[in-house]
């Protein structure tokens, strides 16, 4: 089973991605891939940790190659966030590079078919018309064919806006 | 006329292809004749001052197809400021007028008229 979870910066993505994970079968692993760098995501990953705490998610941090991640196969993992695995992938030393969109795809692949249940948070980043530099516009144009890529064998599709769930595929 | 939007990368030429029937060449960025379908509507605007021949001119194509590109901050650059709204306005007018209006997100369509 795969459930993608998709909106723009802090529309509630985490909250409903677990709550939705929570709903089913454990053990329950939260798949970290932001990289702790600099007072902004550690900010962010603390308060990400506080939502969980007590919530019955074990907490694992991978930040490249998430297919050679093996979680038990009866397992709901909830992965966030597509936009760090990305990044990670393009410009961090131990990426793949100019592979990072068959890297991540293919990563995922293999991860839906180890658990039961996949949960992927992803981000809209393409819906503000500004003229990025050339990389940047590579980053948005791989991000939004790794969502395609989701999407097209996800069981469920859920965009978030302002806290509330807009189902483009399955149902509440 | 079939109003296609949806963000950057968000499977736009996909489903006019694979849910509408048309083929790539028969999309371009630019007013030819005999090509049905007008894309990327919102670089056009770059360098397109005069909205009401081009609204007339699109009028008489079966689809179009625009990038969304007003959820971010609001430019400081007034040519950036001023391109957008000219995006936005084009596309309300658009949509007011096509028989039907989709939405793509992650490459699946919400259709949001007709």
């Amino acid at each position: 089973m795969l459930s993608l979870i998709y909106g723009g910066a802090a529309c509630g993505k985490s909250a409903f991605a677990e709550a939705l994970a929570l709903r089913e079968g454990g053990p329950h692993l939260y798949l970290a891939t932001m990289q702790p760098m600099g007072e902004d995501s550690l900010r962010r990953i603390e308060r990400h940790r506080r939502m969980r705490r007590g919530r019955g998610f074990e907490t694992v941090e991978w930040y490249t190659d998430i297919g050679s991640f093996s979680p038990p196969s009866d397992a709901t993992v909830l992965l966030e966030c597509l936009g760090n695995l990305l990044a990670n992938e393009m410009f961090l030393p131990e990426g793949a590079g100019e592979d990072a969109l068959e890297a991540v795809c293919g990563g995922l692949d293999r991860l839906m078919e180890r658990c039961r249940h996949l949960v992927v948070v992803s981000n809209d980043v393409g819906r503000d018309g500004f003229a990025y530099t050339a990389e940047t516009l590579r980053y948005i144009q791989w991000l939004g064919a790794i969502n395609r890529h989701l999407a097209a064998q996800a069981d469920r599709v859920v965009e978030l806006v302002c806290g509330l769930p807009v189902w483009m595929r399955g149902e509440a | 006329m079939i109003l296609v939007v949806g963000g950057r990368a968000s499977g736009k030429r996909q489903f006019v292809r694979d849910r509408l029937g048309y083929r790539a060449d028969q999309m371009a960025p630019a007013l030819l004749d005999g090509c049905p379908v007008v894309c990327d509507l919102q670089a056009m605007l770059r360098t397109e001052a005069e909205i009401e021949p081009l609204l007339a001119k699109l009028r008489e194509k079966e689809v179009v197809i625009c990038d969304e590109i007003g959820c971010g901050v609001v430019p400081v650059d007034p040519a950036e400021r001023a391109w957008r709204e000219a995006v936005g306005r084009l596309c309300s007018r658009l949509a007011a007028e096509a028989e039907q209006v989709f939405r793509l997100c992650c490459g699946l369509a919400i259709q949001l008229k007709g």
